[in-house]
């Protein structure tokens, strides 16, 4: 809340801009090198069946073809296992396959028509295994064991007050837990307790690039061009996983067509190179859209509140018991969890909390990172049942929030950060743009009823412990390149990374420019994740600037005879006094034509702290205020929002457009999910894994008004900057369940609100 | 072997004559023949409409367009926007008003665009959210784009 002028006000033409609306930017997509075969995947069609068998011998013999991977090849690597925290994936499937989707064989061919081809020659024997689609049926007495033996790999590490296990129980890949206090006592001397349960869907990222990647096997060597949005992540998986040394994988990024998380972590990636390796050449994989839909998803599940309440509206204790729908393998399950369940409690007091949280296995698609990453899931039915329970006391909702917000610098719970956002000054934002105060009892014209919701959805950010590391490297024309692992993943890292570059070194934007990404050359950090690139990335590249800085200035001092405190540097000139020096002709006169480059180095570590719930205290808190009007047809259960206010903290924006982008989209993808997308299944069957079938939103269900607005309220990141590109997906969608209680007193407590929910709701109503 | 169809077509502003297999999509002939990767293959099956192109003026999915049906016809491709290297209206509209994020969809939406205000100058919103449901954004919650179409509009 520093009042004094940012330097980044000025609005600027992204970096990538040009690139991208000419459409000369290059993606993985776009990869091609001599020589270069093109792969495709045969998937199970069953949920759940052991392999008895694989018959690949006339694909092999088909003309073109040059490589078939089977489990057989996997099993031989020295770790064919993979997963964050937990490894339980394999390269492709093994013994079992575990959900319809699932990788079985995979081909590499001259083209992909002979590779497809080739898949519909090979003959795959399955025994059928019975199969558990959902939490209820997974975790029931005699449920089928997705596993029968435990996975690699470790429990996701914690902190003070909680517990973290692997694998608990069949079925139960991870289960988290939290206490603050004593939880049953405060119920126990609460005035009111309430218990509530919700249930989430499961949603694809339906991120436009598919998953691309492109192979390149020679001598020790292995080569990547991916799509993923981790690439340091992805050698040390490449790695391990080939039994390689480190040194010898190099993975290259580009431009990356969306993610939104799907592209985060190990997936196929190990596959392609170990068709390359087996091929001798290098293999593209491009997946189909239908296949991106089965390979990740955003976790369903159900989250089951008890809260207390004393009669004057103070929020007391809260115990918790989630369950998230993992899917089939591990990927982020277990990290997801333990953000869910330590963000359940959302942005409030409490005196005590009690929490459990367990991610289950289930023979469906593999659930993983999502924009919010377990705290769209936990913002949702937090801030729906704290309109519930407002409701029930006959306290007007913005009233109730008001009187249980945290303060800034209150902590989240004890051990962890304070509170760095005026959550209360959000929420009022929100408040006078909706009209909220105004509003008279819902009006409504013939079968339509009004209503207005607000929310306060939160999430921490930045990562726990998280690290990076950056280069800035400075040329003789004091033109610079900015180089940190981060991926312009559509966020504009680009421009917020040069930016802070630019604005250290006193050079115009415009020359700086965001380095290639190669594991060989680039700085390595923790991946493109948690909404950290402009505060965690960003710090890195500030002190990189300002080291590099520093080099020149003692570079100019020893040229001009004098110490560094007499100099200033601006768009590279030193000033002494009244006399101005230019740096170019300085450096070129002392090193020669080839001149020099300085080279500015940077990092930044958020220290481990036991006494912390997580481990580390949290970098920054994500707070997502959002407002919504709808119009309810209480005949056929539509439901319209003709107003949707979303608002989020940027801490300083560094490029304010892109804020603004950054939390529409966000709130847009969260607005689908809330209204109607979802990915479903029939039984064992997904039955929208499709594109035409699959529906996400378009322009014209862009809500009448819609509108954004970004606070500043100052972060630990470069220039008090902190992260944004998560606030939009946490709340919207509780949000618009507390308007459509308002317009017609019912409570839709299952995303998303489909007509026929709503009707059901009405007609149980009535 | 399938027979190979000669065709000629126009392919901004070049003309160009190839022989096709049948089974030859426009977005591989523009893709891998003409090496015009503006073109974008999301989904691969005409929804998402990122390999959006002109033809004859008017917005056609590469993805799923046949090249022997393209013989005679002008293709107006992202590439062919900016010539001369000054960006059409409607590139610079996306570029000034943040219409893009990841860019993936932004040939399309910028040729869905340039389809639009050919036919309608100066759109209202309802019309300009109409089109552009036939591009899907999944990154900037489309706002931004049709205010940038708006502007493209006024420059226009």
């Amino acid at each position: 809340m520093d009042d004094s002028p940012s330097p980044f006000r000025a609005p600027v033409i992204p970096l990538d801009g040009p690139d991208k609306v000419t459409c000369t930017a290059r993606y993985t997509f776009d990869v091609s090198l001599p020589g270069m075969l093109h792969a495709k995947v045969l998937r199970s069609p069953h949920p759940h069946a052991r392999i008895r068998s694989i018959d690949a011998g006339r694909a092999e013999s088909l003309a073109g073809v040059a490589a078939v991977v089977t489990g057989a090849d996997a099993g031989r690597l020295p770790d064919p296992y993979y997963g964050v925290a937990i490894r339980d994936q394999p390269v492709i499937a093994i013994d079992k396959v575990r959900y319809v989707g699932d990788m079985v064989v995979a081909v590499a061919a001259i083209d992909e028509e002979t590779a497809y081809r080739a898949l519909s020659l090979i003959e795959v024997q399955y025994e059928p295994l019975p199969a558990v689609m959902t939490v209820e049926e997974a975790v029931a007495e005699g449920a089928p064991f997705l596993f029968e033996a435990p996975a690699g790999g470790d429990a996701v590490p914690v902190g003070e007050g909680v517990t973290s296990l692997k694998e608990p129980r069949p079925n139960v890949l991870s289960e988290f837990g939290y206490r603050n206090g004593d939880a049953e006592a405060a119920l126990a001397g609460s005035d009111h307790v309430f218990e509530d349960r919700f249930t989430f869907s499961r949603i694809n990222h339906f991120h436009l690039e598919p998953y691309v990647n492109v192979a390149r096997a020679s001598g020790e060597q292995i080569e990547l061009w991916s799509c993923n949005q981790d690439p340091f992540v992805l050698r040390n998986d490449i790695a391990r996983i080939f039994g390689r040394p480190a040194n010898t994988v190099r993975i290259h990024a580009s431009y990356v067509g969306g993610g939104f998380g799907g592209k985060s972590f190990c997936k196929m990636e190990p596959l392609v190179v170990l068709l390359a390796v087996k091929a001798g050449r290098p293999v593209r994989l491009c997946l189909s859209m239908d296949e991106g839909l089965l390979t990740l998803s955003k976790h369903a599940g159900i989250l089951v509140l008890k809260t207390g309440v004393m009669a004057d509206g103070r929020l007391t204790a809260r115990q918790s018991e989630i369950q998230l729908d993992a899917g089939a393998y591990s990927d982020a399950s277990a990290m997801t969890v333990v953000k869910a369940g330590y963000r359940i409690t959302g942005p409030y007091r409490w005196a005590a909390v009690a929490t459990r949280a367990y991610a289950v296995r289930t023979n469906s698609v593999p659930a993983g990172s999502f924009r919010g990453f377990g705290g769209t899931q936990a913002s949702f039915a937090s801030e729906s049942q704290i309109d519930m329970i407002a409701r029930r006391l006959g306290i007007d909702p913005y009233e109730f929030r008001r009187r249980n917000l945290l303060s800034v610098g209150e902590p989240f719970q004890p051990g962890d950060s304070g509170m760095d956002s005026d959550l209360l000054a959000g929420l009022d934002e929100v408040v006078d743009r909706l009209g909220y105060r105004r509003r008279v009892a819902p009006p409504g014209v013939g079968t339509t009823r009004r209503g207005m919701g607000l929310s306060v959805g939160l999430k921490d950010g930045g990562g726990t412990g998280n690290h990076d590391q950056a280069l800035v490297k400075v040329l003789p024309s004091g033109r610079a390149i900015v180089s940190a692992a981060t991926v312009e993943i559509g966020q504009g890292a680009t421009t917020a990374l040069c930016r802070i570059g630019a604005e250290v070194l006193g050079l115009p934007l415009e020359w700086v420019r965001y380095g290639a990404i190669d594991t060989d050359h680039t700085p390595l950090n923790n991946g493109t994740h948690v909404s950290c690139a402009t505060a965690v990335t960003g710090m890195a590249i500030e002190r990189a600037a300002a080291d590099a800085r520093r080099q020149i200035l003692e570079f100019a001092a020893d040229r001009l005879g004098c110490s560094t405190g007499e100099l200033t540097l601006d768009h590279w000139t030193v000033r002494r006094g009244n006399y101005a020096h230019l740096l170019e002709p300085m450096i070129n006169g002392y090193f020669g034509d080839a001149g020099t480059e300085f080279i500015g180095r940077g990092g930044t570590k958020v220290e481990y702290d036991p006494r912390a719930p997580l481990a580390a205290p949290n970098l920054f808190w994500i707070p997502s205020w959002v407002g919504a009007e709808v119009e309810v047809d209480c005949e056929t259960g539509r439901v319209v929002v003709t107003h949707l206010v979303v608002g989020a903290d940027s801490g300083t924006s560094i490029n304010a457009q892109a804020c603004r982008g950054q939390v529409e989209g966000a709130a847009l993808q969260a607005f689908g999910q809330s209204l109607f997308e979802e990915l479903r299944y029939d039984g064992t069957e997904p039955v929208n894994a499709t594109p035409l079938a699959y529906r996400v939103p378009l322009a014209s269900d862009l809500p009448e008004c819609y509108e954004s607005f970004v606070l500043e309220h100052g972060g630990p990141g470069p220039f008090g900057a902190k992260g944004i590109g998560e606030s939009g997906m946490l709340g919207v969608a509780a949000a618009i369940a507390n308007a459509i209680q308002d317009a017609v007193g019912v409570r839709l407590t299952q995303i998303p609100f489909t007509p026929e929910r709503v009707l059901m709701a009405i007609e149980g109503a009535r | 072997m399938s027979q190979l169809i000669d065709i000629t077509l126009t392919v901004n502003g070049r003309s160009h004559r190839l022989s096709v297999s049948p089974r030859r999509v426009l977005a591989d002939l523009l893709r891998e023949d003409l090496q015009l990767t503006g073109c974008k293959i999301g989904c691969d099956q005409a929804v998402c409409g990122a390999c959006t192109v002109l033809v004859d003026g008017m917005p056609a999915t590469a993805c799923t367009s046949f090249a022997f049906e393209l013989d005679g016809k002008a293709l107006t491709t992202i590439e062919g926007l900016a010539a001369g290297g000054v960006l059409d209206p409607v590139q610079q509209a996306f570029l000034e008003h943040g219409a893009f994020q990841c860019g993936f969809c932004t040939p399309g939406m910028i040729l869905s665009a340039k389809a639009l205000l050919a036919r309608h100058p100066d759109p209202d919103e309802p019309l300009i959210r109409q089109w552009l449901n036939a591009n899907i954004c999944r990154c900037t919650g489309y706002q931004m784009i049709v205010e940038a179409v708006r502007a493209a509009a006024r420059a226009g």
